[in-house]
């Protein structure tokens, strides 16, 4: 292997945030496991399957999205929305 | 059947995202596998919820298949399914080269990092600060010592500026090396930070603009296959 200078250690908490370092810092199952937790959350909270609208996407068809929504909303709604 | 997770969950694995609100994946397009396929989605009750219909052809020309599951458990879940990948060889050499994640509840295929970051580059917004975390989730796991694959892998795929001047810094050979590919490498060389965002940047742009010639045929497929719907 070539003869590398000595890499300098990375402060992923400066570079990325807390939030994503911790999650770098995970295995791949304990972030599987984290994940399942999010979507829980995000189901009870009333989160929508469906994908986010994306004109940028080659599948996207507004016609499609309209008609497959399964429960005839596209996710997570603002019902109540305070000042700035 | 023979699949590889690939997608946002993909990128959970790989440590570049928190959720995702579907699963993506790549399949083996030969008949008994698609049959296991159809099997599988059965067994899901999942239907097609959009063009194109569930087809060997179909995915054989690119096109990724939308199923929506309604068995007790997933209902809702959403599964995407392809067989071919802009810039990605077929599924066998894909498969050869996966990575396998033990869970609790079984091993989980999936594509090998490089590929997954190769199928990334879209002309999404959403899908660019992805690969730039599974870059840097892979450093993070790995540490700054690399073998000299790896280190030709960052040198060619890393997108944060800091971390490309850093890893060009302590692999200079390398770097000077893969700079013939990456010419950008340069930039990452010399320091120069603002250079280095600029020219990834213009580099995003080149494989977007990329994609979304690719896709132009087959989006133009896709219309067709919802007007011969409408009728």
């Amino acid at each position: 292997m070539e003869a590398r200078e000595e890499a300098r250690e990375i402060d992923w908490r400066l570079l990325v945030g807390d939030e994503w370092a911790e999650w770098y810092a995970m295995t791949p199952a304990e972030r599987l496991e984290a994940s399942s937790k999010l979507w829980q959350t995000y189901l009870q909270l009333g989160g929508s399957l469906d994908p986010e609208p994306d004109s940028q996407s080659p599948f996207y068809s507004e016609e499609e999205r309209r008609a497959f929504a399964p429960h005839g909303r596209s996710g997570l709604r603002v019902v109540r929305r305070g000042g700035v | 059947m023979r699949s590889l997770l690939m997608g946002d969950q993909g990128c959970v694995l790989y440590g570049a995202a928190e959720f995702s609100r579907d699963t993506d994946v790549v399949v083996l397009s030969d008949d008994d596998n698609l049959d296991r396929l159809g099997s599988a989605v059965g067994e899901l009750r999942a239907d097609v919820i959009a063009v194109p219909p569930f087809e060997k052809r179909h995915l054989e020309a690119g096109h990724s298949v939308h199923f929506r599951c309604h068995a007790a458990g997933v209902e809702g879940m959403r599964l995407d399914v392809m067989a071919r990948i802009r810039g990605l060889p077929g599924f066998d050499p894909l498969w050869e080269r996966r990575s396998t994640i033990e869970t609790d509840d079984g091993p989980i295929d999936v594509l090998a990092l490089p590929d997954l970051v190769t199928a990334k580059k879209t002309q999404l917004d959403k899908d660019w600060p992805m690969i730039a975390r599974l870059l840097e989730a892979d450093y993070a796991a790995c540490g700054p010592q690399a073998d000299s694959v790896r280190l030709a892998f960052w040198l060619q795929e890393l997108r944060t500026p800091s971390l490309l001047i850093e890893v060009a810094r302590s692999g200079a050979h390398a770097a000077q090396a893969e700079s013939a590919a990456r010419p950008l490498l340069t930039h990452a060389l010399a320091g120069d930070a603002n250079a280095l965002a600029t020219a990834l940047r213009v580099e995003e742009d080149r494989e977007r603009e990329a994609d979304r010639k690719y896709w132009d045929p087959l989006r133009a497929e896709l219309e067709e296959l919802r007007c011969a719907r409408r009728g």
